[in-house]
């Protein structure tokens, strides 16, 4: 792909408008040959600003880089939920990953529990993807991505960074290696939990509600650092009011970056920078102002989309 | 194409491809609703293929027949249909395309029905008067006839674009059929006979204004559902401006009054939303008077929503108050509503408050109003500081930048801390306008800190809108002022611990470069860049690189520094062009090469 093609994709997403079927399915290959050469242990250097779920909350990312700065001036960790739920799944997955593509060192995007076939015909983007293109075409390419992005990252040696948590059949970075993760989310098993599981005041490991993964208390997390030499876990997944939420003597924090979510939940949200030093700084936005939305769509979406 | 490929290929149809068309056809019947929906875009190649006659006897009566039960479908057709003359033949076939648009002007769904309406009235555009006759009149006569709410609804929608294309005898049967409906039992069909009044007063000769729409008005105006009182405003406004002064007097001003002190708030809010087109329309100056006394009682209404609509017609009300006793009779209700508890009133008050200074002159804005603005640029809800701030320039031409900066200066100082990051984004873009006009030992004084903290702001937006600030602000004080005050402040940053403000040095110096001399960029700013060169982080490094095209151009405006073009940039370049950072290598890059060009 040319570059200045891939700039003038990355210039219409910015505005929210979609690319082509055929420019969606290159940008995707081309995302797939990056992803792949990532382990599912992705490495990440400070400086790095870290974001939770989007959802398909296209004009509050576009709040986020103006807290956080753009990218690629501003580097990025983002760690998963990219899409459902919100109205521009689409626009929002597509504009993460052209700059993916367009500056891979700038920016990592993390698989979330949402990034599955499954989860995204329930919630939104399967149909969002139909009534975009008339076609399931840019879904399937997009899912096929899906299945490359890694599982976790860890910045500077320090910080495990991951959608969900943590499994009960994982007690090192190393047997995360060896996941064979290219393919869709599995019910159970290691995969699943990391991208499900939720921390949770208890000890030991719980069942978790949702069905899949697990709660994990803060002596599992405490053992877990320990053994793996690292001094926190940042994961996203839980709404949080507040835009993020410390745990477990600061050893596990959740970043939420999906202000009012849904559009109706009325909470803050957060993205957290570690400058060069790991130094914390925690950013709290709300959802971009009405005017800042653009031209809203001139049809209603249907009931069912949200 | 943006909406991608569908299921079914249509795009040969337009070469009138038989294989495409049966695709059509298909797709019609078809059980996924996307591809009925694709079908019905493309019906006028269907249409084009089969040509005007077959068209009107096939295809139209087969859409009439095969009428789907999905609203998305029909709302569509109903489109279509609007824009089909000419596939039928032009305008003298245009009424085949009545029927099916018949059937859907009755359908349930009201946005189906609405899309019909509108597309019949594109027919009667195109028709003449006989077809009119003919065809449309025994339409709307159905339609206004029909049993169940749907069609007499949609009846409502026809009249007005009828009325103008049949003869006298024909528009008097209009008039009638018309009046029935604004006396139907049904609240929604006398709900849709007021909001389509106003096209019929305005197209009616002025004898009938008085002996038809004053009556129905006023019938409309005193209904017993507030639902349909509310939707006579708006025909009152249009009433009023085809009469004299004299003949709103004595036919509009009972009414008008009614509606003002209306029981519902809805009501009144629709009152207080048109409250000065009401006022314009009605022309006589006394009664103009007295609605000023109702306005003023709508600032002190029950409901916010209707105190928040009479906030949006300060401006105009200014205009119809006498000037001389303004300030007393607005001060009162105003000064309650910077006090207002709803948050939503006081941020349109805030929004419109500015326009007041006009009347009250500027003894009377110091003297009342400024007391006011300070009160809202101090309230706990961000739109309303939002809101006055970015209305103060108003303010600023009425009473002079000065009285306005002494008296809400320390507020303003306050709100460029703002919890808020688009309040103070309001503040900056403020900044360079009172600067200029309170000149620099004012701001060395008052607001140099500030203005400096900025760049250390959390938000990058902040920062950014801080180095268009310092830019502004250098064009202003100039130079000299510029390299003593600023720039030693922003090269200290460089050394910042956190990249991102490191970062904002650059964007800092690489703003303001254009606007100094090539020697400071020469002695100052390339020298502060160059030690940047070996930065830890590679975003800090790309962007040095990205400097270097801008700073390139200033040097090159002297002759004395133009030669650093091709010796430092380039070595600065040369070495970037070496860095292990990919993203590094490509701005270093494209910065030598743009320069080479430009050589």
């Amino acid at each position: 792909m040319v570059q200045s093609d891939l700039d003038r994709q990355i210039e219409q997403l910015r505005r929210c408008e979609i690319i082509t079927e055929n420019e969606v399915k290159e940008l995707c290959n081309k995302a797939r040959e990056i992803f792949i050469e990532e382990s599912n242990v992705q490495r990440v250097d400070a400086p790095v600003t870290i974001c939770g779920d989007i959802h398909g909350q296209f004009y509050d990312l576009q709040e986020l880089f103006k807290v956080g700065g753009e990218c690629p001036d501003t580097n990025y960790l983002f760690m998963g939920d990219f899409v459902d739920r919100g109205f521009y799944s689409v626009e929002t997955f597509l504009l993460l990953l052209a700059l993916k593509v367009r500056y891979p060192d700038r920016i990592s995007l993390l698989r979330g529990n949402h990034e599955s076939r499954q989860i995204t015909q329930v919630y939104g983007f399967y149909d969002e993807c139909m009534r975009k293109y008339g076609s399931a075409n840019v879904w399937r390419n997009c899912c096929e991505v899906f299945d490359y992005m890694s599982l976790v990252a860890i910045i500077d040696d320090r910080v495990l960074c991951v959608h969900g948590g943590l499994s009960p059949v994982i007690n090192t970075v190393d047997q995360i290696r060896t996941i064979d993760r290219k393919q869709e989310v599995p019910h159970e098993g290691a995969m699943c939990d990391l991208l499900w599981s939720d921390p949770e005041d208890i000890s030991g490991w719980g069942l978790s509600p949702r069905g899949a993964g697990y709660l994990f208390g803060g002596d599992v997390v405490r053992s877990f650092l320990h053994t793996n030499h690292l001094s926190m876990i940042a994961r996203a997944h839980q709404l949080v009011m507040e835009g993020y939420k410390k745990m477990f003597d600061e050893t596990c924090v959740t970043v939420w970056s999906a202000p009012n979510y849904c559009y109706r939940c009325g909470n803050v949200a957060a993205i957290l920078e570690f400058d060069e030093n790991l130094k914390q700084d925690y950013k709290i936005f709300d959802a971009a102002p009405q005017e800042a939305r653009g031209i809203p769509a001139k049809k209603p979406a249907p009931d069912y989309f949200l | 194409m943006a909406s991608g490929q569908p299921a079914y290929d249509f795009q040969d149809a337009q070469s009138g491809d038989l294989g495409a068309l049966a695709a059509i056809a298909d797709a019609m019947k078809s059980d996924s609703l996307t591809d009925r929906l694709e079908s019905l875009k493309r019906l006028n190649v269907l249409a084009l293929a089969m040509g005007e006659e077959r068209t009107r006897e096939e295809l139209v009566p087969f859409l009439d027949e095969s009428i789907d039960d999905e609203d998305e479908l029909l709302l569509s057709l109903a489109e279509v249909l609007g824009n089909f003359v000419q596939y039928v033949g032009g305008p003298k076939y245009a009424y085949v395309l009545l029927r099916p648009l018949e059937n859907l002007a009755a359908a349930e769904e009201t946005v189906v029905r609405e899309k019909a309406v509108e597309s019949i009235n594109k027919l009667i555009e195109a028709m003449d008067q006989p077809q009119v006759e003919e065809y449309v009149i025994p339409c709307i006569a159905r339609l206004s006839t029909g049993e169940w709410f749907t069609s007499r609804s949609s009846a409502a929608g026809l009249y007005a674009a009828a009325y103008g294309k049949v003869t006298d005898a024909i528009q008097a049967q209009l008039r009638g059929g018309y009046e029935a409906l604004c006396k139907d039992e049904t609240p929604m069909i006398r709900r849709a006979a007021a909001s389509n009044l106003v096209g019929l007063v305005t197209r009616v000769e002025k004898s009938h204004v008085v002996s038809f729409a004053i009556p129905n008005f006023r019938r409309l105006a005193e209904d017993d559902q507030d639902s349909v009182r509310l939707l006579a405003v708006e025909p009152l406004v249009a009433i009023g401006e085809r009469l004299t002064t004299e003949e709103c007097r004595q036919s509009l001003t009972d009414s008008v009054q009614k509606l003002c002190s209306d029981k519902s708030w809805r009501v009144r809010y629709m009152v207080a939303d048109h409250f000065v087109a009401i006022a314009k329309s009605i022309k006589d100056k006394e009664i103009q008077e007295e609605l000023v006394n109702v306005a003023v009682s709508l600032m002190h209404d029950n409901e916010a929503e209707v105190r928040s609509a009479i906030c949006t017609q300060l401006d105009g009300l200014a205009d119809l108050a006498n000037s001389e006793n303004v300030a007393a009779r607005f001060l009162p209700p105003l000064q309650e509503l910077v006090e207002d508890q709803s948050q939503h009133v006081r941020a349109t008050l805030a929004k419109h408050i500015g326009t007041l200074c006009r009347v009250f002159g500027k003894q009377g804005t110091i003297e009342h109003l400024l007391p006011l603005f300070l009160r809202l640029l101090k309230d706990s809800f961000p739109d309303v500081r939002l809101n006055v701030i970015s209305k103060l320039d108003v303010v600023d031409s009425v009473v002079g930048i000065d009285s306005l900066s002494q008296s809400l200066l320390p507020a303003i100082v306050e709100l460029a801390e703002d919890k808020q990051w688009r309040v103070r984004l309001a503040i900056i873009e403020y900044v360079p306008l009172i600067s200029s006009q309170l000149g620099v030992q004012f701001f060395d004084e008052q607001l140099s800190n500030l203005c400096m903290s900025w760049l250390g702001d959390p938000v990058y937006s902040i920062r950014e809108a801080a180095t268009v600030n310092l830019k502004k602000l250098t064009e202003v004080f100039g130079v000299a002022w510029a390299r003593t005050t600023i720039i030693p402040k922003i090269l200290a940053m460089a050394s910042h611990p956190n990249y991102l403000y490191r970062m904002t040095t650059i964007f800092a110096i690489t703003a303001i470069a254009p606007s100094v001399t090539p020697e400071i960029v020469r002695d100052l700013i390339l020298p502060a860049l160059e030690s940047l060169v070996t930065d830890p982080i590679p975003n800090i490094r790309f962007n040095v690189a990205k400097s270097m095209e801008p700073l390139a151009s200033v040097l090159r405006s002297s002759p004395e520094t133009a030669p650093l073009e091709q010796t430092t940039i380039r070595t600065v370049l040369a070495k970037l062009e070496e860095d292990p950072d990919p993203d590094v290598r490509f701005y270093a890059h494209k910065a030598l090469e743009s320069i080479s060009n430009s050589a």
